[in-house]
């Protein structure tokens, strides 16, 4: 029986060319009217798009969230959010080849790339003619912000006012509350209290929760390998400027990978790990499995920094045992040495928002923005409506009621209200508002006090603290910080440095923690030999170079 | 149409055209192609698919010899020449690399082959097709996990924590006494690596050599075996002589992408104690080239491992040819 092939073999033929023909087909480009007299449309309700590449997060239209919707009645504008989903190089990439881009984007790491591609517009103007309230806010920042060739082309976020410390603390050397309470809660300032004090708690208790106690947890998985190597300029008091260091008088930066401090803490890890305190699996685990590791309970203690550990603290405040969570110590090797592990005030000017060059009405744009920097509307975006979401005492102090902080924590309240969308990656300001309250709610002391448990009330009592980051020195002001927030052209010799150093430090120093001590100097002077090789000395040049820039006021 | 049955199958064969053409010689290339002519026209999307989306971009080339920048068109670029080859193969871990590359791809090719051909020979010699069945099922789900979940499977499964059950089992059957950190150590990193691409691409590979002893003529069998062949024989002398035409063409195609010797693996079980023997061609090629930014060089790299990619499979091929065995063209 001769199948009848030929009757509808031309028919399916034509079929898939016909759909490869209109897979090809080009969108036709919308087109819309340009606003020529912005007064006169100035309340005509217009759709800009949006596109964050910082986070991930459900995309939509702000109008659809009670913040976006008062800040459209405000301006008649509501901007189309979308999110970045998968690689971030890959989708500016496209972008910048197609020459095609959302009316305002958030770039984050891929600025550089931007910039290059001249995507964004001018703002110098724009901001000069239609936004006063912006200058008013960015004015301590404003001549921070041009580029190299004199125009603005991002709007950083943050502009701070006044300084308040991170509630999720910055880096430091946590330690399990059991471990302090099982000593009396002794004051912890010195790298070698506080491993002793794990030394002697891992005698007693060779066990906890039905496993191996562990002593000391680090983590070195791929672009977190940061966690192993900051803590060294940490304890010798200065803040973490990522490869360099600055000195405060001269204002010389020098590369921290061979220096004395480092050295000095990569001999203690060797030291630790000789005496069976270290986990030899952290050098080689991936951050889930630390992550896991640090929520078993077993752990006794590790550096690491509050946003990093977040979903590790919450299982261990789930689990209830107030003795198995952390409490961190900002420690130095050296009694009496100041910590400086606060992050001096910052403008990041390498951050931020921009109007790009397909934006059909950047003045309406700016406009928004100009509005939304009001104070009483940065009160609106980051606070709420008062009675609806945060209350204000009697002395004028905002506050928030268990209820509101119950409500906030709801990731589909924060994303039906707005917060969400708002609550950073838009021009904004930082720090402290005209009457002294906080800008965000979780820097307001009042509201980070709710949410203490009775074991976080117990200790901060044992040591004299009203809020956790109360263990810090505050920063010392330095101009230039932080030199690894300078714009690096792609493929630069300063890059090269980085990955090369990187990569020289993730084969070395895993290799001397398990060395046996005596082997510990001889490859030391190994590392360092190999260190040297590369081009040290150029970098530091650059450094260097930036912060003089910055010292005289120019935008690096 | 109608042939006489041979061996109890039917042979299918192209008849001459009857309707709407002329008898054509069948002996001509044209006549041929003519006849065969829907087939052809069947074929055209997919030629067409494969002319726009990998010849095309082929002068995208040019920008290995420059210093690419978004942002400017291309004939306004920075013409630098061969220095992105040059950065390529002077760089001091580049030879380094190069080893890795070859050793980690070599292995998975003899591994992968001689584990696949042996999986199907005896998978062949099963009788229960239920048992047959449910082996290849089991074997050829690690395919469809990704990389990622994979790894994470693997590196627990290597853990010296109380998870770990490679490191739990040796230590029970007493074969160590201190559980070992496997990922730690750079020399185990190949074996490790061989082992997680058997285990993940077995059941997959295997499934073309089932397909291929399929078609192997059962009346060898029962010639051999009316010979006095026992079931061994009978594997070495029948089975594996019949499936030499797919081996040798898998071969041939695997040869030629001798440089891929993968990403994924060595980027999630690879780590800085493992890094002379994890990193590979690709691993460079992402963080000197398309991290940075530097579509140039990751271009040139490219250009790099095409070039000797296509060396390769023409020289597999040909030496093919010359054993006279069956080639790919």
């Amino acid at each position: 029986m001769k199948i009848r092939t030929r009757s509808y073999m031309p028919f399916a033929m034509a079929l898939v060319l016909a759909s490869l023909l209109a897979g090809c087909a080009k969108d036709g480009g919308d087109s819309a009217p340009a606003s020529d007299s912005a007064q006169a449309e100035a309340s005509k309700p217009v759709t800009f798009t949006y596109f964050n590449a910082a986070v991930a997060g459900k995309d939509g239209n702000t109008n659809e969230t009670v913040l976006g919707k008062l800040l459209e009645e405000q301006t008649g504008v509501n901007f189309k959010i979308e999110h970045l989903v998968g690689d971030l190089n890959t989708k500016l990439g496209v972008m910048v080849a197609s020459g095609e881009y959302p009316d305002v984007v958030v770039p984050d790491s891929g600025i550089d790339k931007m910039l290059d591609a001249k995507a964004f517009i001018p703002l110098n103007d724009l901001i000069d003619r239609y936004a006063p309230n912006l200058k008013k806010l960015y004015a301590p920042y404003w001549d921070q912000m041009p580029s190299e060739d004199g125009n603005i082309y991002i709007i950083p976020f943050a502009a701070s006012h006044g300084f308040v410390p991170d509630m999720y603390q910055p880096g430091a050397f946590y330690i399990q509350r059991g471990v302090l309470k099982e000593f009396g809660y002794p004051k912890v300032k010195t790298l070698d209290e506080y491993f002793d004090l794990i030394k002697r708690y891992k005698e007693k208790h060779p066990q906890i929760n039905g496993g191996d106690t562990i002593g000391f947890e680090t983590l070195t998985d791929d672009w977190r390998f940061f966690t192993l190597t900051n803590p060294a300029p940490n304890l010798n008091g200065l803040p973490n400027e990522g490869e360099v260091y600055v000195d405060k008088d001269t204002h010389l930066a020098y590369a921290t990978g061979d220096k004395p401090f480092m050295k000095r803490w990569i001999r203690k890890l060797n030291e630790v790990n000789s005496q069976g305190l270290l986990d030899k699996e952290s050098l080689v685990a991936k951050y889930d499995q630390y992550i896991a590791k640090l929520s078993t309970g077993r752990v006794l203690g590790f550096f690491d920094y509050g946003w990093q550990i977040i979903p590790a603290m919450q299982n261990l405040a789930q689990a209830g045992n107030d003795d198995r969570q952390f409490i961190g110590f900002p420690l130095v090797f050296d009694q009496g040495t100041k910590d400086q592990y606060l992050d001096p005030p910052t403008f990041a000017t390498n951050r931020g928002i921009g109007i790009t060059t397909s934006a059909k009405d950047p003045v309406r744009i700016i406009q928004y923005f100009d509005n939304m920097v009001k104070e009483e509307n940065q009160k609106l975006l980051f606070w709420g409506e008062k009675g609806k979401t945060y209350e204000v005492g009697e002395n004028g102090r905002f506050f928030r009621t268990e209820a509101q902080i119950k409500q906030a924590a709801s990731p589909e309240f924060l994303q039906s209200y707005g917060f969400a969308y708002y609550s950073y990656y838009w021009p904004m300001g930082a720090g402290l508002y005209e009457d002294g309250n906080a800008y965000f709610p979780d820097r307001q002391p009042e509201v980070v006090e709710q949410s203490y448990t009775e074991g976080d009330k117990t200790i901060l009592e044992a040591y004299g603290l009203k809020v956790f980051t109360d263990v810090y020195s505050p920063p010392e002001t330095r101009k230039w910080y932080p030199v690894w927030s300078a714009n690096k052209q792609q493929g630069s010799p300063e890059q090269v440095f980085e990955q090369k150093k990187t990569d020289l430090q993730r084969k070395a120093f895993p290799r001397l923690i398990l060395a046996s001590p005596d082997q510990f100097d001889a490859m030391w002077d190994e590392y360092v030999a190999a260190f040297n090789k590369l081009n040290v000395k150029s970098y530091e040049n650059w450094a260097n170079g930036v912060v003089q820039d910055r010292l005289d006021g120019k935008k690096r | 149409m109608n042939e006489p049955d041979s061996g109890g199958r039917r042979e299918l064969r192209p008849s001459p055209v009857r309707r709407g053409g002329r008898a054509l010689a069948r002996k001509t290339r044209w006549g041929k192609l003519l006849e065969q002519r829907t087939l052809l026209l069947m074929s055209v999307p997919f030629v067409l698919w494969l002319i726009v989306f990998r010849y095309v971009p082929l002068w995208g080339w040019l920008i290995a010899f420059q210093h690419y920048r978004p942002g400017k068109r291309l004939l306004q670029q920075e013409w630098v020449g061969f220095d992105h080859f040059k950065f390529l193969f002077q760089d001091e871990s580049f030879y380094l690399v190069m080893r890795n590359t070859l050793a980690m791809s070599l292995i998975n090719l003899t591994l992968g082959f001689a584990t696949a051909i042996m999986l199907a020979i005896m998978l062949n010699e099963l009788r229960s097709a239920f048992f047959k069945r449910t082996v290849q099922t089991i074997s050829y789900l690690p395919h469809f996990i990704s990389w990622v979940v994979a790894s994470s499977m693997i590196v627990n499964a290597l853990s010296t924590d109380t998870s770990g059950i490679v490191n739990g089992l040796l230590l029970k059957v007493g074969l160590i006494r201190e559980p070992i950190l496997w990922l730690a150590e750079g020399k185990y990193f190949w074996g490790i690596l061989g082992i997680s691409e058997v285990w993940k691409n077995l059941g997959w590979n295997t499934i073309i050599y089932l397909a291929a002893i399929t078609t192997i003529d059962p009346a060898q069998y029962e010639a051999a075996e009316i010979d006095g062949a026992n079931r061994w024989q009978r594997m070495l002398y029948v089975t594996l002589p019949g499936l030499k035409p797919v081996i040798v063409i898998l071969l041939i195609l695997n040869l030629g992408n001798l440089l891929e010797s993968g990403f994924e693996p060595q980027y999630l079980l690879g780590n800085g104690l493992t890094a002379d023997y994890s990193e590979n061609l690709d691993l460079f090629v992402l963080k000197y080239g398309i991290a940075m930014g530097n579509f140039s060089f990751a271009t040139a790299a490219g250009m790099f491992k095409t070039v000797i990619s296509v060396v390769l499979l023409f020289g597999a091929n040909h030496i093919a040819r010359k054993l006279g065995q069956p080639r790919l063209f």
